[in-house]
């Protein structure tokens, strides 16, 4: 048996073990998510396309389907997906600039050994590809992180409802801070994990320090992992703000429906 | 905005004052740090474009062949101050070389006569400096603790891997279970302190990874690594296969210890707020909080390892290389080391509830 199918049972049994319905929703979710990458990089293929608005669409999905699917509509995920949105469209213009600048797009002089046989001159832009990839590499931090600060919110909220504007939104900075620390070491820990191999590279063949931080590779991965702390950063006083002011409005709202 | 700045501490303007100076002086030195280099630095002051031509491949994949023709000035080594000119080709797509532009800063190749690599040291420090400042502004101290613990933790896993390449004959195995034990017990205490919660933290990633490590291998082992496809795997000086087992076991560690203090946390919350909490109400509650974060969890370790292999997938596709060929070459390893963690991270739920139940039930018992 091939080691992903029996990997993947496992991991659907021991969702549905611990999570019942709602662990089974995550598996599905996370397969969901597959295809949709997968669909994303067929439509990448037509060179006509942007693949900086291909990944935009499909992360737009990638968030809906984590969000409504496993948690269903409300305003909690509803907040939670327009501040995914919100903070996404800030970073990208920050991701664009800096791979342009810093060309970190394309293949590293340590990956293109490797492919020889293949052609890379492909027609596509190798810069709008290493964007698409930044971000798409973020989206899951930024979503957790999002959801993770509106779903307390709310709480907050119901339990005192005469709580200020200001108050519910510093409530909110004070459970990002909490989750700040961990959602960036998980990151990490998932980028040294993945790249054990180039670290060693890097001290097999004498490397200086110097030739390091030069490196394409390196600087593909660590801006690309250093932006993607950027985005949890500041998902949190973006989430914070929207759901204060919309928890706040909505309480207004009905207040006035009350008196009239 | 004058409330606010009255507001502020004399810490805080101290910290202020601190980070832009270092900010600065950073960008300045880094800006100006040619002498430090052996490779000559060429600052490219014009550019003229020479030559462009079609290039079409045999799977009809449209590119354009553009060469250019630079003038520059040297900024080091015994050359330093003199204008330098060369040609610099690049394909449009831009796989493998660099468009450029004046004001760019380039290591020239060896011979003096093409471009070498790219001057990216600014970048990476102004990026650094940035992700410093906006952890710091959103999360002030714990801002600043978990920036430091990453410090940390990269430091330990490089000293680890100088130990391996010195001492090739402990496995790296074993330096990678040593480094995950100081990470796990570094990493937490940094971010909760010395208390039972952090205890609780600790023991339930140690165990939570020890045991999905198990079950990883022994699937491995069971299908004989059937669907494996080591050949992808970039940057190899050594057996694939070593290297891929630590980087697994590091990799989901980070997952897993959020798992960890997430679900101890609110246990001991919720004791606090009720110490004589009935256990069986509250491992139905850790239960909750498990479901609500096992979704999330997995889709970000999902996302940050199978993104990478977007530009791999694309060019394979380009080339007419089959479906199936091209996802068990490019994704095989991604998509296990994703599972692995998400069952690293499934099984840290229970492991974490049952034994913040342990220790909240021998404080309830002294009460």
């Amino acid at each position: 048996m091939n080691v992903l199918v029996l990997l993947a049972i496992i991991l659907f049994a021991l969702m549905a073990w611990v999570g019942g319905m709602k662990g089974v929703r995550s598996f599905i979710a996370l397969f969901i998510n597959f295809i949709i990458v997968l669909m994303a990089v067929f439509v990448m293929n037509d060179p006509s396309g942007n693949p900086i608005i291909i990944t935009l669409i499909a992360c737009g999905f990638i968030s809906a389907v984590s969000l409504f699917f496993i948690n269903r509509v409300n305003n909690k995920t509803m907040l939670a997906f327009l501040s995914t949105i919100a903070t996404m469209v800030i970073l990208i213009f920050f991701i664009i600039i800096l791979t342009e600048q810093s060309m970190i797009y394309g293949l590293g002089e340590e990956e293109s050994g490797e492919i020889t046989a293949f052609n890379v001159h492909i027609g596509l832009n190798f810069i709008q590809i290493a964007t698409a990839v930044i971000i798409m590499s973020t989206i899951g931090a930024i979503v957790d992180t999002a959801i993770s600060i509106t779903s307390p919110m709310r709480e907050i909220h119901d339990q005192n409802p005469e709580i200020s504007r200001k108050n519910l939104f510093f409530a909110g900075i004070r459970i990002g801070r909490d989750i700040l620390g961990t959602s960036t070491n998980t990151l990490f820990f998932a980028f040294f994990g993945g790249y054990m191999g180039l670290l060693i590279w890097f001290k097999d063949l004498d490397y200086s320090l110097g030739q390091i931080i030069n490196a394409k590779v390196f600087n593909d991965e660590m801006l690309g992992i250093l932006i993607s702390g950027l985005g949890i950063a500041l998902v949190i006083p973006i989430a914070s703000l929207m759901s204060a002011y919309y928890l706040k409005k909505q309480k207004k709202d009905i207040a006035l429906d009350e008196q009239k | 905005m004058k409330a606010w700045l009255k507001n502020r501490t004399r810490t805080e303007y101290i910290t202020v004052c601190l980070l832009l100076i270092g900010f600065i002086a950073s960008m300045i030195f880094i800006n100006n740090n040619y002498d430090l280099y052996d490779r000559t630095i060429v600052h490219i002051t014009d550019v003229q474009e020479i030559n462009r031509e079609d290039q079409p491949d045999e799977h009809g994949n449209q590119d354009e062949k553009v060469t250019q023709h630079i003038v520059g000035e040297v900024k080091n080594g015994s050359d330093k101050g003199e204008i330098t000119e060369f040609d610099n080709e690049y394909v449009q797509s831009l796989a493998l070389d660099y468009e450029l532009s004046a004001g760019d800063e380039i290591f020239l190749a060896q011979d003096g006569e093409a471009t070498g690599d790219i001057k990216r040291d600014k970048y990476f420090v102004f990026v650094a400096w940035i992700f410093l400042i906006i952890l710091l502004a959103v999360g002030k101290s714990r801002g600043a603790l978990s920036a430091l613990s990453l410090f940390v933790n990269a430091a330990i896993l490089s000293f680890a891997l100088d130990i391996y390449i010195q001492n090739p004959s402990i496995s790296l195995s074993v330096i990678t279970a040593i480094s995950i034990i100081i990470f796990t017990i570094l990493s937490l205490l940094m971010a909760t302190g010395f208390n039972e919660k952090t205890y609780t933290a600790i023991l339930a990633t140690l165990i939570g990874t020890v045991i999905s490590l198990m079950i990883a291998y022994a699937a491995l082992h069971f299908t004989g690594e059937q669907g494996l496809r080591y050949e992808e795997m970039a940057f190899l000086t050594r057996n694939p296969e070593t290297i891929f087992m630590a980087g697994l076991l590091i990799g989901s560690l980070g997952a897993v210890m959020d798992v960890a203090i997430t679900l101890s946390a609110s246990m001991f919350e919720m004791y606090e707020k009720n110490n004589r909490i009935d256990l069986k109400t509250l491992k139905k509650a850790g239960y909750e909080v498990g479901k609500d974060i096992m979704g999330t969890m997995t889709n970000i370790l999902f996302f940050a390892y199978v993104s990478g292999s977007l530009p791999m997938l694309l060019i394979y596709f380009k080339n007419a290389a089959p479906f199936g060929f091209t996802i068990s070459m490019n994704l095989s390893l991604e998509l296990t080391r994703a599972l692995v963690g998400g069952i690293g991270i499934v099984l840290t739920i229970p492991i974490a509830i049952y034994i913040s139940i342990f220790f909240i039930r021998r404080k309830q018992a002294k009460l």
